[in-house]
């Protein structure tokens, strides 16, 4: 890990709609900071606007962060493969998905391909590898998955990683660094997005939850599906043993599979 | 649907005497014998209804109006014709204009919920032209005719539970080339949107990820954070947003396994950079309630807390409470279950001493399965469980304790 590039976007506060710190970005910053590289870029393209809210991540104790200043409605992934290869990262992290714009979550695989790397989603921890075989460069990763699990795995060689919410949580802003920050801004040239130009924008509207329709059976039998919880379809053990109990919980637990 | 209820004989004299009237001769005739005239058969007879609903005489009459009153005495041939219900014709799209692909997760070999909706979103691209549904997922197709599946293909078995996104993505690539469908969608969970941007990349093609509404001409997602609804034609690559599609309910297609000339096998000489993947074990105390699979949960009635925390670690669950627990302090407040506390959404969950108050089983209304020990037979959470036991929670929990450890060590 001497070569670690953060990639940070500017968020969007959902219910005010302030320029922020893009959450998972500042995750992986505060990650990226937690492995002690000894070279660390930090970069943003965009657009020269709301480019204040960056300093919000220089308060978390960066020193310097690039800024590649692109014209609005153009496509980043151009401009930032260009200025990657020119510090030949061996770790890039970022967010897993804008919180404005697109925000499509490809940013992190479009860079991969580029730069010919290995994507890694939902990382939760970094450091390198403890298997005595592995080559040298492999890190070891944490992954998130789906109802609190964790998955471990090796990846070897370059790797862009996308850091998901249950990482470590970042640090606090402070005010003194955020200020004698330096936000370098470099000019760089980028295509027009056409695809995004196509498309048509509105406001949101929520959008009526999916229900479960029941069909067939008389009107009776549909309202009760629709309405009622289910009751009364259990089996009912009255004043059993301890031992017949616990038997009886210990077979329904099996069945669902919860014990092996 | 229904045949009329019984019909008693309305009495009508005027149509009786027109019916009995002869106006052949050269004066109408009244004829003697009685004729029958014709009944009303708008008319419903509320005593005939009455008896037919019926369904207990002593101590006190009781009625059961859900049942057809004309069927009531025919009851067991109604069961015979429930059971023989026609299963849904069977569609076969023999001659498909184009293909659509849905690469199904099947996380753990059975068909999600999110898999289905991915299923019904493909049909609607493919019913407005007369294309055909190719599903590509590791196991048979055969779980999937019912979900909406014209042909299957089937991936290599041991991906099922290994963790290769490579492999997966070459496999799809490799499917695009062979097949060339006109759209491919994933599920948009946390597997199928990586593969998705995997293929995406590889292919060069945008991605229109999380699509919530869809149609031959307009597909739509959430942009900005989720403050814009961006809309577009639909792309060839697409992930479809869970919970946006309603899966299918009452078809049947053929699923039918597509010969190709292995194009499963693509994948196979990817080397992977990624490696060595293993599940972690969880300290289930550290998960969040809202995330967790299994819960062990107390209330009123569970005074022996040593055991309680025994059994969790025996069981492996994560430990929560009722309102009043909390509040006494025997948990800390995040383990709270309950409208004022977390609505979890574990596949299982165990309650000792758990009464039931209308806020807690308003918390556990997405658990699949419930298992309730309370002393109280009328308890609500008893009616709510699937496996209920009326006992005392400071009997079971030893009990239950000693057979795992029986059983673990047998």
């Amino acid at each position: 890990m001497h070569n670690v590039a953060v990639l940070l976007s500017i968020g969007r506060h959902p219910v005010s709609g302030r320029a922020r710190r893009a959450a998972t970005d500042a995750q992986a910053l505060e990650m990226a900071l937690a492995l002690r590289p000894r070279r660390l870029t930090a970069i943003h393209a965009g657009p020269a606007t709301d480019t204040e809210a960056l300093r919000a991540y220089l308060g978390m104790g960066l020193e310097r962060l690039t800024l590649l200043t692109l014209p609005e409605g153009t496509d980043p992934i151009e401009p930032l493969i260009a200025h990657l290869r020119q510090f030949d990262p061996s770790v890039v992290l970022t967010g897993r998905q804008a919180e404005d714009g697109e925000g499509s979550g490809m940013l992190p695989y479009l860079i991969a391909r580029g730069l010919d790397a290995a994507v890694v989603p939902d990382v939760v921890r970094i450091g390198p590898t403890n298997a005595p075989d592995a080559m040298a460069g492999a890190a070891d990763l944490v992954q998130a998955l789906p109802r609190g699990q964790r998955r471990a795995l090796t990846a070897t060689g370059r790797f862009v990683a996308t850091i998901h919410p249950s990482a470590p949580p970042a640090r606090a802003s402070a005010f003194g660094p955020a200020r004698r920050g330096v936000i370098e801004p470099v000019a760089a040239q980028a295509t027009a997005d056409l695809f995004l130009s196509d498309c048509e924008h509105r406001p949101w509207r929520p959008k009526p939850k999916l229900m479960r329709v029941k069909r067939g059976g008389s009107a009776l039998d549909r309202l009760k599906a629709a309405t009622e919880s289910k009751s009364g379809k259990g089996q009912l053990l009255v004043n059993p043993t301890a031992e017949a109990g616990a038997l009886a919980i210990y077979d329904s637990l099996v069945e669902q599979g919860m014990l092996p | 649907m229904t045949t009329p209820p019984t019909i008693r004989r309305r009495v009508d004299p005027r149509a009786e005497r027109a019916a009995r009237t002869i106006l052949t001769g050269q004066r109408p005739r009244l004829l003697r014998l009685p004729v029958a005239a014709t009944t009303n058969e708008r008319r419903r007879d509320p005593r005939a209804i009455r008896d037919a609903a019926l369904v207990q005489h002593h101590p006190r009459p009781r009625y059961d109006w859900t049942r057809d009153a004309a069927s009531a005495g025919i009851a067991p041939m109604m069961g015979a014709a429930i059971a023989a219900a026609p299963a849904p014709p069977l569609q076969v799209i023999a001659e498909p204009a184009y293909l659509i692909l849905a690469m199904l997760d099947r996380p753990g070999g059975e068909v999600s919920e999110h898999d289905r909706q991915v299923i019904a979103a493909a049909r609607l691209l493919a019913d407005a032209g007369g294309g055909a549904v190719v599903t590509v997922s590791t196991g048979s197709g055969e779980a999937l005719a019912v979900a909406g599946s014209d042909r299957h293909v089937a991936l290599p078995d041991g991906w099922a539970d290994d963790y290769v996104p490579e492999r997966r993505a070459a496999a799809a690539s490799a499917l695009m080339e062979a097949l060339s469908p006109r759209h491919i969608l994933f599920p948009d969970s946390p597997d199928g949107a990586d593969v998705a941007r995997r293929v995406a990349a590889a292919a060069g093609e945008r991605l229109f990820a999380g699509v919530q509404s869809l149609g031959p001409d307009r597909a739509t997602r959430q942009s900005a954070g989720g403050s814009l609804e961006t809309g577009h034609r639909p792309t060839r690559l697409m992930t479809v947003a869970a919970d946006a599609f309603a899966p299918l309910d009452g078809v049947r297609h053929e699923a039918r396994p597509l010969d190709l000339a292995a194009p499963q096998t693509a994948g196979e000489e990817v080397l992977p950079r990624l490696g060595g993947a293993r599940r972690l074990s969880v300290d289930p105390d550290a998960l969040s309630l809202s995330e967790t699979d299994f819960i062990l949960s107390a209330g009123n009635g569970v005074t022996d807390w040593g055991s309680f925390a025994e059994l969790g670690e025996a069981l492996g669950a994560t430990r929560a409470g009722s309102r009043v627990v909390c509040d006494a302090g025997h948990l800390p407040r995040e383990r709270q279950v309950g409208a004022s506390g977390t609505v979890v959404s574990a596949r299982c969950y165990l309650a000792f001493g758990i009464a039931g108050a209308p806020q807690h089983l308003q918390g556990i209304t997405g658990v699949r399965h419930v298992i309730a020990i309370n002393t109280d037979l009328h308890a609500e959470m008893i009616k709510r469980a699937d496996l209920s036991i009326v006992a005392d929670a400071q009997a079971v929990m030893p009990a239950l304790i000693r057979l795992i450890r029986e059983r673990r060590h047998a």
